[in-house]
């Protein structure tokens, strides 16, 4: 009887260190990040090339790094559930267009920063990892910036960037549920709003 | 030392109630809902129309190099806040480092405009009372905006308040009611224009790009005082923002992250 509980007990420990230990590659998920970072900032902030043309490395830099259909899913909350498909897939793309716009708006206070990387954390999502990275201000602190990494069919996306504490996504998402909650018009009342912003 | 811990620990106690909410970006109670947004608004309009003109003004007829001075000095003023909240949270060698930064600074460093501490080898390391009482594990209470001071809580307030008793400006003015009116008004005067000023772009594109302006503050300001820990938790390497990311079981997360 001994015997055979101690047998479950090492079972279920097996178990939980199983399920606990991330099945993420830090290291190949710090150099990704660092890849992107240095391509936006060697490629497009810094390169001397016209706005339309960074504006189009950005777009493409962009899509490529960041998993915008697992961001803008997560962002919806329980909204996504009773969205439709035409709605989910305005949304998707709605959102992405404005944090694309968003962001190329601000890429002359990146100018002349750069990010130290400070390794990795770990992360309860299965596939996941947080890759932590400082940018030295003119004054005061570093800045910290974390970089949120997924890892599916050994590729690596970003999906969710973590400013001094402040995840964007969970702000997004904060701010649209109140949003959807507050307006008759619902998720279409949202995606008229955004289109707005771009 | 210990009994004065133990009596300021006991009286935040009572004053937040220990079972108060705990700060989680989720649902808001009606009636402080309401509140707040009210409050939110007057200071929007407080911003719009005297606030950020000025602060906008402040940028146009100044170079980046003078609002870096000037913020400087507004700095060095606060360093004595950091030095004794150092100390009640337990680092008596940061402590030290903030008063000999104090000093170099204020000499040296030509009233604070200049950071040549940090040349000697002593970086800034900022912090304050509600910092403090986060450590001593105060709850932070729930979200409040407060007229003309904007996002807050209980913690915050009782901070903002205590450190008074660490500010150099306000016991340099102390014994002279009317120097200390027109100085420290004068003094939070050009600490807001000056903070207003640094935060201008930011703030502008958050709103811009915001369906609900109050509810990204209430959001960013919440997720922000969660990386103030309990010293228990100091070592904890669990990151703060590590909610359940995946997508596979949707519909479980949505319900847990609704009843929070």
């Amino acid at each position: 009887m001994k015997k055979n509980v101690l047998a479950l007990f090492a079972g279920m420990l097996m178990m939980v260190s199983g399920i606990a230990k991330a099945e993420i590659n830090d290291e190949a998920a710090l150099k990704f990040v660092r890849d992107v970072t240095n391509d936006g900032i060697e490629n497009i902030i810094n390169a001397n090339i016209s706005q339309k043309e960074k504006d189009e490395r950005f777009a493409k830099l962009f899509n490529e790094a960041l998993d915008l259909d697992f961001i803008g899913q997560f962002v919806l909350g329980r909204n996504w559930r009773t969205a439709t498909p035409e709605q989910r897939k305005e949304f998707i793309q709605v959102y992405r267009q404005l944090n694309i716009s968003t962001w190329s708006k601000r890429f002359d206070e990146f100018k002349g920063k750069n990010f130290e990387f400070k390794g990795t954390t770990a992360s309860n999502s299965k596939g996941q990892a947080f890759v932590n990275s400082e940018v030295p201000m003119d004054q005061g602190a570093p800045a910290k910036v974390v970089w949120r990494v997924r890892e599916k069919n050994e590729k690596f996306k970003i999906v969710d960037i973590i400013i001094e504490n402040v995840s964007l996504a969970i702000t997004a998402r904060n701010e649209y549920t109140a949003f959807i909650k507050n307006n008759p018009g619902g998720v279409d009342a949202l995606i008229a709003n955004l289109k707005t912003k771009i | 030392m210990n009994k004065v811990v133990h009596y300021g620990l006991l009286g935040t106690f009572l004053i937040f109630g220990t079972g108060c909410a705990t700060g989680n970006a989720g649902g808001e109670p009606g009636a402080l809902e309401s509140y707040n947004r009210a409050v939110f608004n007057f200071n929007y309009q407080f911003d719009k129309y005297v606030l950020k003109p000025v602060a906008e003004g402040y940028r146009a007829v100044t170079s980046q190099a003078v609002r870096n001075r000037v913020s400087s000095v507004i700095a060095n003023l606060k360093e004595p806040i950091s030095a004794g909240n150092l100390l009640l949270q337990g680092e008596p060698v940061d402590s030290m480092a903030s008063v000999g930064r104090f000093a170099l600074n204020s000499t040296l460093g030509l009233a604070g405009m200049f950071d040549v501490a940090e040349g000697f080898g002593l970086p800034q390391k900022k912090t304050d009372f509600n910092e403090t009482l986060a450590k001593w594990c105060v709850p932070s209470g729930p979200f409040i905006v407060l007229p003309f001071l904007g996002p807050s809580s209980p913690r915050a307030l009782t901070g903002m308040v205590v450190d008074y008793a660490f500010d150099p400006v306000f016991w340099a003015t102390y014994n002279d009611a009317n120097v200390r009116a027109k100085v420290n008004y004068s003094y939070a005067a050009i600490k807001a224009v000056s903070m207003r000023e640094a935060a201008l772009d930011l703030l502008d594109d958050l709103e811009r790009n915001s369906v609900d302006f109050y509810a990204t503050m209430r959001s960013a300001y919440i997720q922000n005082q969660s990386k103030l820990r309990c010293w228990k938790d100091a070592d904890s390497n669990e990151a703060t923002y590590d909610f359940d990311f995946g997508i596979e079981d949707e519909d479980e997360i949505f319900d847990e992250m609704e009843a929070e």
